[in-house]
């Protein structure tokens, strides 16, 4: 047995063993730490609800109550585990990729870790195990897909400091911790080798919040494509506003605007690119709206890419986006459905095009039984428009 | 399928099945069962000062016109609290605070909706004196009861003195010591009983523990982190009433009143320190607003997007924290000597 097979293993043993006797008993590691149920955070898991939101911003401590606070040393082990498996039929047409796919498997594992290390600093760790493709387990690369350190409250709220692998001014719509499967287009988007919004980057990242205002400013490392005697220059600025009481997660109308600025590389290269670095920029605008248990995201976003990293004779200017209506009329259940587009010029011709529909159904508060129907159209040029149909049915777990 | 994916989907299929049904209220330990009435080392409970305090708790002659007695405003028939917003002392003076139910006061740290008072001994005396409440002097009190041979006797035998204010606080103490929750339909759930409480209390208890966010600040075996919120109550006027600030004269302690029980809640209409929500159902959809904004608002306030349902079911979840209490009469209070005039009539309520 591979080591990765070992540890699925004890990962399912030790599931089964927290689930089985005590049906209802929600415990991932923050929950277990207060005795809370998941649903204090997450309006629907992985998503947060407006507590969760400011617990997040607040170091990992209960929002007001920072002298209350116990450390990792002083509670609970803080582990949690996320697993998910299920059926998953995939076909795509006119794509280089894999044409058709149908079968039961498992998705993913994350274990988690986090928790306070004293008071103030706070800490988050995701790590993913490698796992090797075999009939039934999708292949999975080892990572560290994210592990910062935060100082908040330094001297106020206006002042919080994130150092580490991180999600760029997730406060905008984490990618972590989307409620689909298929991910935000236009947040992808970009040249070979280009990371701006789409994953967790490293660096530091300063932020700080009240009245209903909140900013975050980041300097980051930037795209893989960079080498590593280049020094980062990547930064982000985001700026929100909240109408209403709320974070604009669950309540509360949020407003923000992004703007990224970076160099990369081009080429696409293994482990580096080559030539000079060149420029690629986005700026956006950003909606969470609330109302009657209903929740609408809106992203608009406008890009653009040296002609170097695309190898066009001018830059590539792409605009795009995407609008995610969610509704939860309790705490069992979310559907959504989300449209996604990427507009590019004709020189690259490589528009996008997504509609994305689904629900969550959950049987306790850490266990999902999540379905989802995504089909998507991209324009190849000098090629027919590749499509894809994808569909899945699958258990989500946390623990 | 290879023998690692039919493992997993085995599990799968028997953490399913274990799970049958959606979330019945998952068990936070933190509100246990209630752990024994805390008892001060200088004032250890004895029946003759149980037996004194009791008739002290229902003495109006500790009013300064012999009319208004603890049990006016904490009335044992209704949850030894009082169902007015806010309550009306000697002279119809009326004040500006709902008054809470004494049950279970024997466990709180601090008394008062700003905690004004430490303990049960340091709180008993206040009301005597308040000019609006029982509006009478200590110095007073402690010559009227002396007064009465009945009283006299009784301190003699409990303290070993006449009367003192020392001597009243510390039986009306003993005697609210006495006064606490017995089993409740939740008490019996978490004892393993599953049929004690309705569905609808099960699934409010996931939503106290969980969407709701109660049990952030209504936390551990009494429903109460004993600590101090702003929830926005009466803070809408121009110049609100300053709460704990008062006691502490700290800025971030404006408007912030004491988390209190949630034991017996149900039997203490109206709610909130002013008294201004007339039932649950009320404080739910004031929770649901998210409290009232103000600048000092906690920050654990937020709007709920709980549904009708939702908010029936936590109500349902607070009825069933309902336990049962002592219910008693007023008992037979010692007749005034014939010598002294001055201190008007005895006799019950
Ligand atoms: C005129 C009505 C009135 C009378 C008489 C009265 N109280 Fe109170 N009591 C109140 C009010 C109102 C409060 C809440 C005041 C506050 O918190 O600021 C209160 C609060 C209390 C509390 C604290 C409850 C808590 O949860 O913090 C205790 C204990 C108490 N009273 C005991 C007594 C005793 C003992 C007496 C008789 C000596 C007495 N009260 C007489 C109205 C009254
Ligand atoms: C931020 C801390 C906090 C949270 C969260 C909170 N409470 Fe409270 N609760 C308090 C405080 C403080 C008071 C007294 C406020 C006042 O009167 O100004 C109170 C009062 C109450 C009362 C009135 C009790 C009485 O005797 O008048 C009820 C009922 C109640 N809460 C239930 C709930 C429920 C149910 C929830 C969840 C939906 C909840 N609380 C969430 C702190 C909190």
């Amino acid at each position: 047995m591979t080591r990765t097979r070992m540890l699925l293993m004890m990962g399912i043993v030790a599931m089964s063993g927290a689930m089985l006797p005590q049906s209802g008993e929600a415990i991932p590691a923050f929950a277990r730490k207060y005795g809370y149920n998941c649903t204090m955070c997450h309006s629907s898991f992985p998503r947060l609800n407006d507590y969760g939101e400011r617990y997040r911003q607040n170091a990992y401590q209960l929002p007001g109550r920072e002298n209350e606070e116990k450390t990792v040393l002083e509670g609970p082990p803080p582990f949690a585990v996320r697993l998910s498996g299920g059926y998953t039929s995939y076909s795509a047409q006119n794509s280089p990729d894999i044409q058709e796919q149908e079968e039961f498997l498992m998705n993913g594992v994350d274990v988690l870790s986090s928790g306070l290390l004293a008071p103030n600093i706070g800490y988050f760790v995701t790590l993913l195990p490698q796992i090797d493709e075999s009939r039934g387990v999708e292949a999975q690369d080892g990572t560290l897909e994210s592990g910062n350190v935060m100082f908040s409250n330094l001297g106020s709220p206006w002042l919080n400091v994130r150092v580490g692998r991180m999600e760029p001014a997730s406060s905008a719509f984490s990618v972590k911790r989307k409620l689909s499967i298929t991910p935000y287009e236009v947040y992808s988007f970009g040249a070979p080798g280009v990371a701006t919004l789409a994953d967790t980057q490293d660096g530091i990242e300063a932020t700080g919040h009240g009245r209903g205002l909140a900013y975050a400013v980041g300097y980051l490392n930037g795209s893989e494509n960079n080498r590593a005697d280049d020094a980062p220059q990547d930064v982000y600025a985001r700026a929100s506003v909240v109408l209403g009481a709320g974070e604009g997660q669950t309540a509360g109308q949020r407003l923000g605007v992004i703007g990224y600025l970076g160099q990369t590389r081009p080429g696409t290269d293994e482990a580096d690119g080559t030539g000079d670095r060149q420029d690629l920029s986005r700026v956006g605008f950003d909606a969470s709206l609330n109302a009657m248990h209903s929740n609408l995201a809106l992203q608009y976003l406008v890009g653009e890419d040296d002609q170097l990293l695309w190898g066009t004779t001018e830059d590539v200017e792409f605009s795009g986006g995407f609008a995610e209506l969610s509704v939860m009329p309790c705490t069992w259940i979310v559907g959504f459905g989300r449209f996604d587009w990427v507009d590019t010029p004709s020189d690259i011709d490589q528009d996008i095009t997504r509609w994305t529909g689904g629900a969550r159904y959950y049987f306790v508060d850490n266990l999902a039984l999540h379905v989802e129907y995504s089909h998507r159209r991209q324009h190849q040029p000098d090629a027919p428009v590749a499509t894809e149909d994808f569909a899945a049915a699958r258990l989500d777990l946390a623990f | 399928m290879s023998r690692m994916g039919m493992c997993v989907w085995v599990m799968l299929a028997l953490v399913l099945a274990g799970s049958a049904g959606r979330a019945s209220g998952s068990g936070f330990l933190a509100n246990g069962p209630l752990p024994p009435v805390p008892v001060p080392a200088d004032n250890p409970q004895t029946d003759a000062k149980i037996r004194l305090g009791r008739a002290l708790y229902f003495e109006p002659r500790l009013s300064a016109d012999n009319t208004i007695s603890c049990a006016t405003c904490h009335n044992p028939k209704t949850g030894w609290a009082n169902i007015t917003p806010t309550d009306t002392g000697i002279g119809k003076q009326v004040g500006d605070r709902n008054s809470g139910t004494i049950v279970n006061s024997a466990y709180m740290q601090f008394q008062f909706w700003d905690g004004r008072a430490g303990s049960l001994e340091e709180q008993a005396l206040g009301p005597i004196h308040n000019p609006i409440e029982m509006g009478e002097t200590l110095d007073n009190v402690v010559r009227k009861l002396n007064a009465i041979p009945g009283y006299r006797d009784m301190f003699q035998d409990v303290f070993g003195t006449d009367a003192t204010t020392d001597g009243i606080a510390k039986a009306i103490a003993a005697f609210e010591r006495t006064i606490v929750s017995g089993p409740s339909p939740y008490s019996r759930y978490l004892a393993g009983d599953r049929e004690a409480m309705s569905p609808a209390a099960v699934r409010g208890q996931a939503l106290f523990n969980g969407k709701g966010h109660c049990s952030a600040c209504h936390s551990g075996p009494l429903f109460s982190d004993q600590g101090f919120h702003n929830l926005g109550v009466g803070m809408q006027v121009a110049s609100p009433n300053p709460g704990r600030q008062k006691v502490t004269n700290k800025p971030g302690d404006l408007g912030r009143y004491k988390t209190p029980t949630l034991l017996n809640v149900a039997v203490t209409a109206p709610f909130l320190h002013d008294g201004s929500e007339k039932t649950l159902l009320d404080v739910m959809m004031f929770y649901n607003r998210g409290g009232v904004p103000n600048p000092n608002l906690d920050p654990q306030m937020l709007p709920l997007a709980l549904t009708k349902k939702e908010m029936q079911d936590l109500v349902a979840f607070m009825e069933a924290l309902t336990g049962t209490y002592p219910v008693m009469e007023a008992p037979p209070l010692p007749p005034d000597s014939p010598a002294s005039a001055e201190t008007g009539k005895g006799g019950a309520l």
